[in-house]
């Protein structure tokens, strides 16, 4: 055969496969195209996809936290509906669930996803009998099994395991998921939410040329999403989501306290005045160290509980004659301040709200009623008539202006806002708990939020965990950083004397003949021992030539001699002031920022202004500011810092007692304590530790993961930790001792550090008082930390008086039982 | 004459050159590309919507490639086929060390088969690649030996093509190895083998197919697949549901069809994989028997120009090379469309040009392109001269 002839037989050969190709379709779609169009119309499916069930939540102790239940809802398939029968369906869908047609008409317009719609999620059994035996008058109609999340929780770690719902456009663009799906939105049900998805079934149905449903074709079991396993302890959360309720409602019923004291002692003649006055003098008399004010605000706080009767009688007095006084001022049933309040005014009629600052409104007059102010004020162009009691100050902002009324948010200006805690293990950066209060049940977005429950929640953030969203400026718990700073560099403030040498720093005097005095040039400290001269007011020259005074909190009495370990133990702000100057002095200039940045360096190294890196969303880094920012905020503009001016010696001061432009979460000042007392190693805290499947067999595994670890000598670890135990249990000087006075046993192994961030400074007008964020770190057991607890109250005033008695409960629970949890009390007054 | 016949031509310029391009090849492929992008929109745009998502996203990822394959075919036909010659050998060797890698933690497996390559933005499937390699290398020694064919060279084309055959059916894919099985005996029917030796092979492949039952090395899934084939009623419902739903979207296509997204096998999502292997039922049910003629006809005159291509090839290497392409698109045309239309068990061969899948395409482009560049460069005496 010749190649001609062997290339004829191939093509004859594929001409002839072509040909049979070709013979076939011939018989299938034009001789028996009957046969096959009844079939295609008899076969017809209509395929609905069907949810997965989420994955569940566990706590480390097979607590369930998130769950999720089966429940049957009525779906339409709009493909299997003519035109004509809608209305139809529609009328008697209305009728069924009780709602109008016009909107059930409106969804299948508009909301139909691939031509299904839910028209009814969770119906009981009679509903289901319903449908199913009254078929024919709801055509297209279908029930299906959808799942439904349930939080067995409650309240309990909603912040960790956050909440659900439909996506948003951010949402859409992941690969996986379409606008019908619902989505993880905040906490682990967002950062794990790929995992906790699964993936979707179907079920199949039969369905005739009039498309109607004859019966259930085929169904694929959607795949359930894999479970977690989190790092959280359920109990220990809920021991500390009480504390921090009740830390909080107990900070704002002291601070309704001092404004009875106030406004008492401003109503002369008032037999709650006198009583009021009486116990302040006796409590001042007993306690001096009480007194923390910072500047020239009359002294406030009444509220050692080292001081006897009369206070609780009194206290329950102020209130309710406040109360009675004052019907506009802002108090809940529990006899509290509220921080942020929704107010509604109705167009023309008179409202009374306390506290307005005319910020955002134009008074138009002002005139004296009834000791109150009533004023008259317009927002835009509408007019109000509002009381006006500008004592307590407090700001108005106007959200939403309706047809016959106005929204307005007043914020108090003093009213404590919000508790916030960690619980780590040091050991391994687990989370054992962490909340924010106020909290949130996750299930209110799966039954569905009315807008009056937004509202009030979104009004006080309680969809944020401020744990990790949450920036504060860390106070006097972060003196632990130049604390270890000075062990470890041997880097000591100068001597200034023990004994009643004035501390004059480089101020200048002059010799009787005018010439200036040869300056006086103290020597620097050389051991951790040496004493220091913690007076009450520090004046100060920076090498710019200004002279500055500082005042320590405990003014005007001062602490007396001490080393640096006395100065942690009693929180001395002129040590480290003065430590942080001296640094200044040395090494600050403009062109040696790696030298002058020695605290920001050890600050860093903790954590400090880094994000964590927890498996949790929306996590904020924090600040640890230096010269260098601070001059890029100045030439952006950004208002954050002075206009004028360069980065000056006084923000290092700031920086080293935790104030100033310095910012911290709840959740990375427990981070780095614990690195500061586990030896130096900066763990990354974690929420999950286990990804199983429903069964319970492990898929993925989170083990503890380090950030670094920081050089630091195991004897300077040794000495902060005597010294943090010593906050708790030195009688003589102990910012904490106060608050773990009733600890019960095992006190002994409890270490911490207290903190009173300054939030508004008291100006010179009597009108306004100092606003402080309490903060206090717990250690136990000290000699084997295995707990660090993380305590912020907002406003909630000095770390000792409040924040450390919410530790103090936390604390009980974990070294000696639940049952050894005490009642809150509130502490002593310090920093 | 202008050029000399081994120069490298530009393709598509001059209208007068002898060497001018096989206008009705070209036609002929844009337009089944063109007619395989519409069926993959109409196949996947419903399914898509129905989930939320962009409706043309399939449309847009399979054109991307259909563009990239449209410049493969143009530099490949611009590459005269004697200077791939020296690389053939080298190229069958890589397509050989590919599949090994598919088999390695680097091939990605899709459902139970392991046939891709990751490549990070695009995976990529090394079974297409061998397929032209062998087409090369079998011509390679094929025009090298002298007919009629010695039982040697017939040895060392068993070997050639059963190292590949046998990697690819480890992946496990059935279809691609039939593939190879054809394109061997065309190929060796071309370079001169007698009838015996053909039986013989034949014969080895039924044993050997046979061999492969009684081992039980073929998988559950390809003998229920075979043996729905045969007895539909009696094979489980997921293996013969393809195929079945198939049937009633072509037959109930009719004479002229449903019309274009009025198919309500194809809208509805009856037809699993539509738009890779079952890309031809979205012809046979919105366009009919009419529409099924006009793409069978289509590829009936690709596989005529490249018959007739290598009748006129100018070497005994590049008339092997083209009879070897063209037995590969005729043999995935015929098991495809059979498949579909239940005279061929279900394989999952993919149609050529028409059925989404980025390496396929862009592969076939390829092999087309070489088929072309033998057309640039034929043996004009044989052919109609050009005028002038």
């Amino acid at each position: 055969m010749n190649t001609s002839l062997r290339l004829g037989v191939i093509g004859a050969v594929f001409f002839a496969l072509l040909a049979l190709l070709t013979l076939r379709l011939w018989t299938m779609q034009v001789t028996e195209v009957q046969a096959y169009e009844e079939r295609a119309e008899r076969n017809q499916v209509r395929v609905v996809p069907t949810p997965a069930p989420r994955g569940d939540i566990f706590d480390r102790n097979g607590v369930k936290l998130a769950g999720t239940r089966s429940a049957l809802a009525a779906i339409i398939d709009l493909a299997l509906i003519d035109g004509s029968d809608r209305e139809l369906l529609a009328r008697n869908l209305a009728a069924f669930l009780d709602v109008p047609a016009s909107g059930i008409i409106e969804s299948m317009e508009n909301d139909a996803q691939g031509g299904l719609l839910t028209v009814a999620r969770d119906l009981d059994d009679d509903q289901v009998t319903f449908l199913v035996e009254h078929r024919e008058q709801f055509p297209g109609v279908s029930i299906i099994p959808q799942p439904v999340r349930t939080y067995p929780g409650g309240e309990t770690a909603a912040h960790i395991i956050g909440y659900i719902g439909r996506p948003n456009e951010e949402d859409l663009e992941r690969d996986d998921v379409g606008p019908s799906d619902v989505v993880g939105k905040a906490g682990v049900e967002r950062s794990y939410d790929a995992m906790l998805r699964g993936s979707e079934g179907i079920i199949q149905y039969q369905v005739d040329a009039k498309r109607k449903v004859l019966s259930l074709a085929g169904e694929q079991a959607p795949a359930a999403g894999q479970s977690l396993v989190l790092t959280i302890d359920a109990k220990l959360q809920q021991q500390l989501q009480d504390s921090l309720r009740d830390g909080l409602i107990l900070a704002r019923r002291l601070e309704m306290e001092e404004r009875a004291v106030e406004r008492a002692s401003q109503s002369i003649g008032s037999r709650m005045a006198e009583a009021l006055a009486a116990a302040r003098a006796e409590a001042a008399e007993r306690d001096a160290e009480v007194d923390e004010s910072t500047t020239s605000t009359a002294p406030i706080g009444v509220d050692d509980d080292d001081v006897e009767s009369p206070e609780p009688e009194a206290t329950v007095d102020a209130v309710e004659v406040l109360a009675s006084l004052y019907p506009g001022l802002p108090i809940d049933d529990q006899g509290v301040c509220v921080p942020v309040e929704r107010v509604e005014v109705l167009r023309g009629e008179t409202s009374a709200i306390s506290g307005i600052e005319p910020r955002f409104v134009r008074v138009e007059s002002i005139t004296e009623v009834d000791g109150e102010l009533e004023a008259v004020v317009s927002i835009g162009l509408e007019r109000f008539t509002v009381r006006v009691n500008t004592s307590f100050g407090g700001t108005l902002q106007v959200l939403d202006i309706t047809d016959d009324r106005v929204i307005l948010h007043h914020r108090d200006r003093w009213c404590p806002v919000r508790s916030v805690g960690v619980i780590t293990d040091p050991r391994d950066g687990s989370v054992l708990a962490m909340s924010s209060y106020p909290t949130y049940d996750p299930s209110v977005f799966v039954d569905g939020l009315s807008s009056e429950q937004w509202a009030s929640l979104s009004t006080a953030s309680a969809f944020q965990n401020f744990a990790v969203q949450g920036l504060y400026a860390p106070a006097s718990t972060y003196k632990t950083v130049p604390y270890i700073l000075a062990l470890e560099e041997n880097y000591y403030p100068l001597d200034r004397g023990v004994g009643d040498v004035e501390i004059g720093g480089g101020t200048t005097d002059t010799n009787a003949d005018g010439s200036p005095a040869e300056p006086d040039v103290p020597l620097p400290l050389t051991s951790d021992t040496d004493p220091y001269n913690c007076s009450s007011e520090f004046k100060f020259t920076l090498n710019d030539g200004t002279v500055q005074t500082k005042r320590d909190w405990k003014w005007p009495s001062g602490h007396g001699p001490l080393d640096l370990h006395g100065a942690l133990q009693a929180s001395c702000d002129l040590y480290f002031w003065d430590l942080a100057l001296r640094l200044w002095n040395e090494r600050g200039d403009d062109s040696g920022i790696d030298k002058e940045n020695l605290v920001q360096a050890y600050s860093r190294a903790f954590g400090f202004g880094e994000l964590t890196g927890i498996d949790l969303p929306f996590e904020r880094a924090g600040l640890v500011p230096d010269r260098a920012w601070f001059r890029a905020e100045q030439q952006a503009e950004t208002g954050r810092v002075r206009p004028e001016g360069g980065w000056v010696g006084g923000d290092l001061m700031d920086l080293a007692v935790g104030q100033g432009a310095m910012l911290s979460t709840p959740l990375q000042l427990a981070n780095g304590f614990a690195a500061m007392v586990n030896g130096g190693t900066l763990w990354q805290p974690r929420v999950v530790q286990q990804v199983i499947d429903s069964s319970g067999g492990v898929i993925d595994e989170f083990p503890r993961k380090s950030l670094g670890t920081i050089d630091i000598s195991r004897r300077t670890v040794e000495l902060l930790k005597v010294d943090l135990q010593q906050v708790v249990n030195n009688a003589e000087r102990g910012t904490a001792r106060a608050a773990f006075a009733d600890f019960g046993p095992n006190v002994e192994l409890i270490g911490g550090k207290t903190g009173t961030g300054e939030v508004i400074k008291a100006d010179k007008s009597e009108r306004f008082r100092q606003v402080d964020n309490a903060f206090f770190v717990g250690i136990a057991p000290i000699n084997n930390p295995r707990y660090v607890v993380s305590i912020v109250v907002e406003r909630g005033g000095s770390g000792g008086r409040v924040a450390a008695p919410v530790a103090r409960q936390v604390l009980q629970y974990l070294i000696n039982g639940p049952d050894a949890v005490t009642e809150l009390s509130p502490g002593s007054d310090a920093d | 004459m202008a050029y000399a016949t081994t120069d490298r031509v530009p393709v598509f310029i001059d209208r007068d050159s002898p060497l001018r391009p096989d206008l009705v090849l070209v036609v002929t492929y844009l337009l089944i590309s063109a007619i395989g992008l519409l069926m993959v929109y109409s196949a996947t745009a419903p399914g898509l919507e129905a989930r939320g998502l962009d409706p043309t996203r399939d449309l847009k990822e399979q054109a991307i490639f259909v563009v990239i394959g449209f410049v493969v075919f143009g530099i490949v036909s611009s590459i005269d086929l004697t200077e791939i010659r020296g690389f053939v050998g080298p190229v069958y060797v890589i397509s050989i060390g590919l599949l090994v890698l598919v088999m390695t933690p680097l091939g990605d497996s899709a459902g139970i088969a392991q046939r891709w390559i990751d490549l990070g933005i695009v995976q990529f499937q090394p079974s297409e690649v061998a397929k032209i390699a062998v087409v090369l290398m079998l011509a390679s020694i094929l025009s090298m030996a002298t007919t009629p064919l010695s039982w040697q060279t017939v040895a060392r084309a068993l070997v050639i093509v059963g190292v590949p055959a046998a990697l690819i059916f480890l992946q496990p894919d059935l279809g691609t190895m039939l593939v190879f099985a054809f394109v061997m005996l065309v190929m060796l029917f071309a370079g001169g083998s007698t009838l015996r030796q053909l039986g013989f092979i034949a014969l080895a492949t039924i044993i050997g197919t046979v061999g492969l039952f009684q081992l039980n090395l073929i998988k559950d899934y390809q003998v229920t697949r075979l043996t729905a084939f045969i007895d539909p009623e009696g094979a489980s419902l997921d293996a013969v549901y393809n195929q079945v739903q198939s049937e009633i979207a072509i037959g109930s296509g009719g004479l002229l069809g449903k019309g274009l997204f009025e198919g309500s096998q194809t809208n509805l999502q009856f037809v699993p994989v539509q738009a890779s292997d079952f890309i031809f039922t979205a012809v046979g049910e919105q366009f009919g028997f009419v529409g099924s003629l006009i793409v069978l006809g289509l590829f009936g005159l690709l596989l005529f120009r490249l018959l007739l291509t290598a009748l006129n090839a100018r070497s005994r290497f590049s008339f092997l090379v083209v009879t070897g392409i063209a037995a590969m698109f005729a043999f995935h045309v015929f098991v495809n469309i059979g498949m579909t239309v239940r005279v061929m068990p279900v394989t999952g061969l993919p149609l050529p040009f028409m059925s989404s899948g980025g390496t396929f395409f862009v592969m076939m482009s390829a092999a087309l392109g070489l088929a072309h560049s033998a057309w640039i460069r034929r043996n004009t005496t044989l052919a109609e001269r050009p005028p002038g």
